[in-house]
């Protein structure tokens, strides 16, 4: 890096840099409050960007009056948010290891396209099997699935064996896989697609809802709880084990109730957003019950919950699993990495792999939430997924980076993208809004993270 | 950077086209033998600067009825592609011309961006034809739909259907005077009806969308329900791809075939909608008359340069302020009524319009 970098040590003598010491009164300010945050053990720059989107949600539901902060919104910020949460979970681990992945937005477009193809052309028309076929959309998403691991797979097979970087190789990927639906669908818009398929992406098809309901929803919100305080058990009782320091009891508490509290809130959220009059009538009527007073609970949408699904099978194998542990050892430091023995072109390759099958599950999301496949599909998704990882506290430095902190990074993308939307703000506007947002929060992530090492 | 990926994408697309070319060749020397009358006319290569394949139409049906006009005149077809990028379609266009072009027929990414290209190659005396979109020079000749026209039918249908009442409208690309162009035709129809406060359109209720993008009007739908408390008794979208997106947001809501919707390009899956009565109309113009009356103007072009002089043409001011030779075509709008007039013509077939209708509901379904 040529440039100079402020908050770098400074010769004798010369006054601080104005950032510099910007960014120490800030620090010296905040002081009480990351001391009484350290017996938690809570990332504090996660901490920074919750307060950051309470902010967002605050200032746009006081000037939306009111509308920004309602159920039906949060609702559609969370369905909205999904498909570029998903992939960001995989960005992570990509930039984590020093790499990049341009050809998402691409990839996406031919998941979307050739799994629009295999349910709309190929299994009912080519092979004769008809519409509407139980068994189409699992079909179709477990072959999206594996397409994607495999071209993933080969960009990253090019990138770890072949030694072309991978910025290259992946803007190679962007060009050809929009190439390649061009060159075959013809410009053609793919639709309708398969009704069961199109649940993934939390619509609705007449008394057939995107969502998982009332009970169900909040079933599923008691699992993720359970789930959240057995691993809090389990990680106490390991550091016993090892003789590590553990949590002060209060502060075990606190982090569980807290986490517990967002996913039981998430939970209420979905649930009171009520269906729409119309479409509630006519679940009632299939039900053979009366509409309800307060109408029928939505409850969690599909693609929310398939991004949950997600986010614990990302994090758990960026966590738990040796796969992950590699990720991060590569990322801190590729030679010490290959010097203790990790098969790093391996690992590279299989982080392509998981970000390709990832991008077919947003594909999935994306094409069933629109009911076709259009030849723009993802067109510049790979800037928002990038873009939220980043938020999100992923380093390009390498080693640093959360798949949580990505998960809001996205969220914090989409809240400002759907709020300004519902402000009434033009797109060339939002552009400039995200642009700065985007590099205010890098900027001010890297300044923090400097003083700190 | 930049310059060096329009200079990569060039390079592609010239490699293509010349693929193309070669192909095409096999075929040239049947027509080249039966028109030996208008043997001048032999050597005259007509340029096409396509935008993009992002609708669901140029390459399907504009080219082939471009391509098989200028073989039936004995000409020869080159074209390339710009990527949606108004930059590379500059340099497309004067690679065309050193191809040797002596016709060019633009559609243009943004029609006022292409205009110092289109200024050059016709000082060079090279004639432009500005395809579906316009160009805003005085002595291109403009090709079109009557796209007032086209707005004015998605109106009408609209209209006919929901005389009062809360409208949301969803535009196109701003920088597309098309977005303009179909917005006045709607004008006509709804325009007494907002001044007599019958129709409202609330704030933010009508906005354009970058790149006709449907994943975009569909995000756009959902805000405007959402801020409307689903008080929006009518959609006027400029395009079938952006109704999709508008109708899968309504259908989320319950909404769809309560909420009439338009549209334009007929679309295979919007023609679908229409039958399944979740679209109320899809202003159809068919690509292949189009294509037909742009490649025999050029043909006409390669021998008299002067626009004016070529068959059917009438004088269009511009909302720019200029007037130049142009040839409107009469759109046709479709709707449950009249499905027969795309089958008839072959442009669908009758299992992809009927995909989902359900038995005895829609006479052209069965």
């Amino acid at each position: 890096m040529g440039v100079s970098v402020p908050g770098e040590v400074t010769k004798e003598g010369q006054p601080a840099p104005p950032i510099r010491s910007f960014v120490d009164a800030l620090r010296s300010a905040l002081a009480p409050v990351t001391g009484a945050l350290r017996p938690l053990e809570v990332d504090t720059r996660l901490l920074g960007m919750v307060a950051a989107l309470a902010v967002i949600w605050i200032a746009f539901d006081i000037i939306s009056g009111g509308t920004f902060l309602s159920a039906r919104n949060l609702w559609n910020l969370s369905v909205q948010s999904a498909s570029i949460g998903i992939m960001a979970t995989g960005m992570v681990l990509i930039i984590v290891s020093r790499n990049i992945d341009l050809s998402v937005g691409s990839m996406l477009g031919f998941l979307g396209y050739s799994m629009a193809m295999l349910q709309a052309v190929w299994i009912p028309q080519s092979l004769g099997l008809g519409f509407e076929q139980p068994f189409t959309w699992i079909v179709t998403l477990l072959v999206g699935i594996v397409l994607g691991a495999a071209i993933g797979g080969l960009q990253g097979f090019i990138v770890a064996f072949g030694g072309v970087p991978s910025f290259i190789v992946t803007l190679g990927g962007l060009l050809i896989w929009r190439g390649l639906i061009f060159r075959y669908a013809q410009g053609q818009t793919i639709a309708p697609l398969d009704t069961t398929f199109q649940m993934l992406g939390g619509g609705t098809v007449g008394t057939r809802v995107g969502a998982l309901g009332e009970w169900p929803s909040w079933a599923l919100g008691a699992v993720i709880c359970v789930a959240i305080v057995l691993l809090q058990v389990a990680a106490r009782r390991r550091r016993r084990r090892y003789g590590f320091p553990v949590r002060p009891m209060w502060a075990e508490v606190l982090v569980g109730t807290v986490t517990c509290g967002v996913v039981l809130g998430t939970v209420w959220v979905a649930n009171s957003y009520p269906l729409p009059p119309n479409v509630a009538e006519q679940v009632a009527a299939a039900r053979g019950i009366p509409v309800p007073p307060g109408g029928i609970p939505t409850g969690v949408a599909f693609p929310v919950v398939i991004m949950l699904v997600v986010t614990l099978v990302v994090t758990f194998l960026a966590t738990r699993r040796r796969f992950g542990r590699y990720v991060y050892a590569i990322g801190g430091n590729p030679d010490a990495a290959a010097l203790a023995g990790i098969n790093v072109r391996r690992t590279i390759m299989l982080t392509f792999a998981l970000m390709g099958s990832l991008a077919a599950v947003s594909a999935a999301v994306q094409t069933a939430r629109l009911d076709a496949a259009v030849t723009n599909l993802g067109v510049q998704n790979e800037l928002d997924v990038i873009s939220a990882a980043v938020i999100g506290g992923t380093s390009f430095a390498g080693g640093i980076g959360t798949v949580p902190g990505a998960i809001l990074g996205a969220v914090v993308m989409q809240s400002l993208r759907s709020g300004m939307v519902l402000l009434l703000v033009d797109s060339p506007t939002q552009d400039i809004v995200v642009g700065i947002v985007l590099v205010a929060a890098v900027g001010l992530d890297t300044l923090f993270r400097r003083r700190v090492s | 950077m930049r310059r060096q990926l329009a200079v990569l994408a060039t390079g592609f697309t010239l490699i293509v086209s010349a693929c193309g070319g070669g192909a095409g060749g096999g075929s040239s020397p049947t027509t080249a033998a039966s028109s030996s009358p208008t043997a001048a006319a032999a050597a005259c290569t007509v340029g096409v600067s396509w935008n993009n394949y992002q609708e669901e139409r140029w390459a399907k049906w504009d080219e082939p009825a471009i391509k098989a006009a200028i073989a039936a005149g004995g000409g020869k077809y080159v074209s390339n592609d710009a990527k949606s990028s108004a930059e590379t379609q500059a340099s497309n266009v004067d690679n065309l011309i050193s191809q040797g072009a002596k016709v060019l027929i633009i559609l243009a990414q943004d029609g006022t961006a292409i205009k110092p290209s289109v200024a050059k190659a016709i000082q060079n005396g090279v004639p432009v034809i500005a395809y579906d979109r316009l160009i805003e020079d005085p002595k291109a000749l403009y090709i079109t739909f009557d796209n007032v026209l086209v707005g004015k039918l998605e109106a009408q249908a609209v209209f006919a259907a929901k005389p009062k009442g809360t409208y949301a409208i969803i535009k196109g690309n701003k920088a597309d005077a098309n977005a303009d162009f179909l917005r006045s035709g709607m004008e006509q129809v709804i325009g007494a009806a907002v001044k007599a406060g019958d129709i409202k359109i609330p704030a933010g209720a009508e906005l354009y969308t970058d790149n006709w993008d449907p994943s975009k009007a569909q995000t756009e739908m959902e805000q405007i329900l959402t801020a409307n408390a689903n008080k929006i008794d009518a959609v006027l979208s400029e395009n079938d791809g952006m109704a999709g997106g508008v109708i899968a947001a309504l259908r989320a809501q319950g909404l769809a075939g309560k909420v009439p919707v338009s549209g334009q390009d007929g679309d295979k899956a919007a023609l679908n909608r229409v039958a399944l009565g979740e679209q109320t109309v899809d202003v159809w113009k068919d690509a292949r008359l189009l294509g037909k009356t742009a490649g025999d103007a050029a043909m006409q072009l390669c021998k008299n340069s002067d626009p004016s002089k070529v068959s059917g043409t009438a004088t269009f001011k511009t909302p720019g302020g200029n007037s130049l030779s142009s040839i409107l075509l009469t759109p046709n709008p479709i709707t449950q009524a009249n499905l027969n007039d795309v089958l008839s013509a072959g442009w669908i077939t009758k299992a992809d319009l009927c995909q989902g209708v359900a038995a005895g509901k829609v006479a052209a379904c069965g």
